[in-house]
């Protein structure tokens, strides 16, 4: 078969998919940026209101009204890190809180390495059980000078959400957080993040604070002692699309008030709210978005008063993907558990009950989230093949790319801009031309990567769609759901 | 009000100061400077402990909050080291209850909280010194 | 074409647009750096006397007095660096440096800028007066509670708090359930605590107020203080209250402050039917008030399916001596006591 003859066949394909998605994917395309844009003028009010706020800040040093935190770290093979992590997280700069972790059934020597450094003994203790759990618990074990605020909990081996709703059996105090052992947290992260529930301990069930990639910079004891950007540029990249997700995303949404999905965030919760609503769901994918979903729900439907606040400010670092094959997981993973999620609360879209989660939210995400790459990846393929095919105007078709990819890289400078004035946490000049040169160059391959890793987590969770089903009818929706 | 008197053949008694605040760095330097001691004045936690480790001083004055390595962390550092039994001072704002158990625990000699009286820091190194010896 | 020129045209304007944000971007960062430096040249004659009378170094006035000669712009970043050393020092220095304040007019120029349009400068003019202690500016400060920007009312009452004006209490308090304006309960709470004994029957009336926030202020202020006077109230939210945090608040406060008496209302709320958290919040109360009135109450709970429930009810029990430890007889081997037993033993080996 020759070129010359499959060519027309095409052509006439393309063309005619040209003309009948044209005006739908143009609506897409204007609706999506002309949402971006007015997130990110919410997001410049705000700023504008918390630039004020901070200029002004009077230094609370949470004594009084201070809620006291219990900090759940789950550990699975961390012997590396983990008794620097813990140590670290002991001597964070707050009045009252402890530190839980939960030895996952590690194979390593983490809790060893933990019994060795805090001199722990056991305690024939039995944990609350307010959050049902499979796995069975092995031991309670606290320090011996009976003083230090630890306590480390060893189990089977049954995942990270079982991992953490032992946490928060064990928990003793109002407020509950969920870290990983390779996270650095500022030493007055804790401060910032329970701020809005000392300032409205009543109404306030979550919080969610800014994270930020610690690739680079220079970390002694557990604190990072100097911010330096990342060294290569799949980390760099990650910068910026941080800097979009936190300094925007999150607080566009927060100004108007609908809404904070705390995923991907440093999220703190009260303890009591996150026991009502079950814990995390060991089957679902989503794990703190779906519980925020979960909470949302629950507070609308008992017609309860309640906020949902995020901090900008960054409280916790982390080590971000390097390598294309991990990134490559993690987004698959995040976008599967992006579609379980939606799906099982789907419920929730455009019921007044609901509120601005229903109308505004939800909706945003199905549209402007999950279905985005693959109307990206529609446009992926179908313009260079139309140019190939000479179906379109070259300088039309470029000059659309241009003016595509152009707003996504403005989107990225709006939130750089914020983070200069805010922040400024990188004081080398250096930083600034590799975070612009970064936004530029995500565009040109690491997005369109992105867009298939998306695609291929949503995929296979479409696939594997019935054992999915079979946990989702636990949250309360029937099949026929309107 | 100045510090002990001691033989003119000795050199003065070193004090390390610690504080990320160039105003207060500044004002306990100078106090402790005129009551006559040889200050060293560092901006940061990292300083801290290099010039701790490089020249152990007879006392330290660190203030907690102090960005990258604190002052309980590079406090945590000196008590690990062979010069262990340095006496050290922290320097905290107000009403950190948790600051000062965490600092004590750690082992803190003693504690002042701001907005502090800088005589009164003065007679407290004073006392520690003392104590010392 | 319209399409086209359409096209350009939004091309042109997403470019421009990228470069006026880079510019922004650096523009910002080099405005920084410049004020900063800017802001250090001028103080830079000005320091050593700074620095002199801030370290109390200062006996006879005259780096005080070179200070008071200072002019334009110079006088304003110094006094605002004033302003910065008075939350960090105290006693003869800051009050030195407060009379700088007074001869540069800062004091006057303050009272002015707290009806000025920009709400930085009026949160700023606050906090000023009150590390001036300047206790004749309470009525202003009272009206500024009511301001329209949240950090012109914390201002306020972060001034008002450290002026330690009793009369100040009742407003500080009543701000924090103004609709629309709330103060944040954390700033009051913070406020409250500096102002003297004459705030118990403020707590008391606050106790009552209609707004939940309020009333968990003035039931954890109350615990806190010592103040007994509110008891009555106290049990009567912990009995009725619709909130259940501020229940959970009074429980604590009726711990710290209550009498033998006490342990009966406390003790109702460790009842089965009520939340867990209340119940536990309630158990500890019981711990804290050391009566042993409650040691029935604690020894039914030892059975109680909750084990954290159970092992605070025998910790509170070892504590309340030996009509506490005799209730534990029967209860040897039960985790939960044996547990309360470990952590006590274990907080008094480190003692």
């Amino acid at each position: 078969m020759s070129w010359d003859g499959i060519a027309p066949g095409l052509r006439s394909f393309v063309v005619w998919a040209m003309d009948v998605s044209s005006v739908p994917i143009l609506v897409y395309f204007v609706l999506i940026n002309s949402s971006l844009l007015l997130i990110i003028l919410l997001a410049y009010l705000e700023f504008r209101a918390q630039q004020r706020r901070r200029a002004t800040a009077v230094s609370w040093q949470g004594a009084g009204l201070a809620p006291g935190v219990s900090l759940l770290v789950p550990a699975y093979n961390e012997e590396a890190g983990i008794v620097m992590a813990v140590k670290s997280f002991l001597t964070l700069r707050y009045p009252r809180h402890e530190v839980v972790v939960v030895d996952d059934g590690s194979s390593d020597e983490t809790f060893a390495r933990l019994e060795a450094a805090f001199d722990l003994v056991q305690v024939p203790r039995e944990l609350p059980h307010e959050i049902p759990v499979r796995a069975t618990v092995l031991g309670i074990f606290v320090p011996r000078d009976g003083r230090t605020r630890l306590v480390v909990v060893r189990k089977e081996n049954s995942g990270r959400s079982e991992a953490i709703n032992v946490a928060i059996n064990a928990a003793s105090e109002p407020l509950v957080a969920m870290i990983d052992g390779d996270s650095i947290l500022e030493p007055d992260g804790l401060l910032h993040v329970t701020r809005p529930f000392a300032d409205d301990p009543t109404r306030m069930v979550a919080t969610g604070g800014a994270i930020r990639p610690v690739n680079g910079s220079r970390v002694v004891s557990g604190r990072i002692v100097r911010v330096e950007m990342p060294q290569t540029w799949i980390p760099r990249i990650q910068l910026v699309e941080y800097l979009r997700a936190f300094l925007l995303g999150r607080t566009g949404w927060s100004r108007l008030g609908g809404l904070i999905l705390i995923s991907g965030a440093f999220g703190l919760f009260r303890r009591d709210v996150v026991v009502e609503v079950g814990g995390l769901d060991p089957g679902s994918i989503g794990e703190d978005f779906e519980l925020v979903m979960r909470i949302h729900k629950r507070m609308r439907d008992q017609g309860r008063d309640y906020k949902v606040e995020f901090v900008p400010e960054p409280v916790s670092w982390t080590e971000v993907p390097v390598t294309a094959k991990v990134l490559r997981n993690q987004r698959r993973r995040w976008h599967r558990g992006l579609w379980e999620t939606l799906w099982a609360y789907r419920g929730m879209l455009f019921r007044r009950k609901y509120g601005r989660v229903g109308w505004v939210a939800l909706p945003y995400y199905w549209l402007f989230e999950l279905i985005a790459p693959l109307l990206e990846l529609f446009g992926i393929l179908i313009v260079p093949l139309a140019l190939v095919l000479g179906v379109v105007n070259v300088p039309f078709a470029i000059l659309f790319l241009v003016l595509a990819y152009g707003y996504a890289v403005l989107v990225t400078l709006s939130a750089m801009v914020v983070d200069e004035w805010a922040f400024h946490k990188h004081d080398r000049w250096r930083a600034i031309w590799q975070t612009i040169a970064a936004s530029v160059l995500e565009n040109i391959g690491y997005r369109q990567a992105t867009v298939w890793w998306r695609l291929e987590g949503w995929w296979s969770s479409l696939r594997g769609k019935k054992h999915v089903w079979g946990v989702m009818t636990r949250t309360g929706f029937d099949e026929g759901a309107p | 009000m100045s510090a002990p008197a001691g033989d003119p053949d000795v050199s003065p008694v070193r004090v390390l100061v610690a504080d990320d605040d160039a105003d207060i760095r500044d004002l306990v330097e100078f106090k402790l400077t005129q009551a006559g001691y040889a200050v060293e004045a560092v901006p940061d936690g990292i300083s801290a402990w290099e010039a701790f480790a490089a020249n152990p001083p007879q006392l330290a004055v660190l203030d907690v909050m102090m960005p990258g390595l604190s002052g309980i962390d590079v406090l945590r550092k000196i008590r690990e080291s062979e010069f262990g039994t340095v006496p050290v001072l922290l320097l905290s704002a107000k009403s950190r209850d948790s600051d000062v158990d965490t600092g004590f625990a750690v082992g803190a000699d003693d504690y002042v909280i701001k907005p502090f009286s800088p005589r009164e820091l003065l007679h407290r190194v004073n006392g520690m010194l003392a104590r010392a010896r | 074409m319209v399409g086209g020129a359409l096209l350009i045209g939004a091309t042109v304007a997403v470019l421009g647009g990228c470069l006026l944000l880079v510019v922004t971007v650096v523009v910002v960062r080099a405005a920084r750096h410049s004020r900063t430096r800017r802001d250090q040249m001028l103080l830079s004659p000005l320091r050593a006397p700074l620095i002199t009378v801030a370290s109390g170094e200062d006996d006879d006035g005259s780096a005080a007095e070179q200070l008071t000669w200072a002019t334009g712009v110079s006088r304003t970043v110094l006094d605002g660096n004033i302003v910065q050393l008075l939350t960090k020092i105290r006693g003869v220095p800051a009050e030195q440096l407060v009379r700088v304040l007074e001869v540069h007019g800062a004091v006057e120029a303050a009272v002015a800028d707290l009806t000025h349009r920009s709400s930085v400068r009026r949160a700023r003019a606050a906090q000023l007066l009150g590390l001036a202690q300047a206790g004749h500016t309470v009525p202003l400060l009272v009206e500024a509670l009511r301001d329209e920007s949240v950090e012109v009312r914390n201002s306020a009452a972060y001034a008002l708090g450290l002026i330690g004006d009793a009369a100040a209490a009742g407003p500080v308090l009543a701000a924090i359930g103004l609709p629309d304006r709330g103060l944040p309960a954390a700033t009051a709470a913070e406020a409250l605590q500096s102002m003297g004994v004459g705030i118990s029957e403020v707590l008391r009336e606050g106790l009552g107020d209609e707004n939940a926030r309020t009333r968990m202020v003035a039931a954890h202020l109350s615990g806190q203080r010592s103040f007994t006077r509110g008891l009555p109230e106290l049990r009567h939210l912990l009995d009725h209250d619709t909130d259940l945090t501020v229940r959970e608040t009074c429980a604590a406060a009726i711990g710290r402050l209550g009498r033998g008496e006490d342990a009966a209302v406390l003790a109702r709320h460790t009842l089965a039917d009520e939340p867990l958290s209340l119940r536990r919040a309630c158990v500890q109360a019981l711990g804290e008030l050391g009566d042993e009135g409650a040691v029935p109450t604690l020894a039914v709970l030892l059975d109680d399916p909750d084990p954290r429930l159970a092992e605070l009810a025998a910790s509170a029990l070892i504590e309340l001596g030996p009509e506490g430890s005799g209730a534990l007889s029967g209860h040897e081997d039960d985790p939960a006591v044996r547990s309360a037993r470990l952590m006590a033993s274990l907080q008094k080996a480190s003692a």
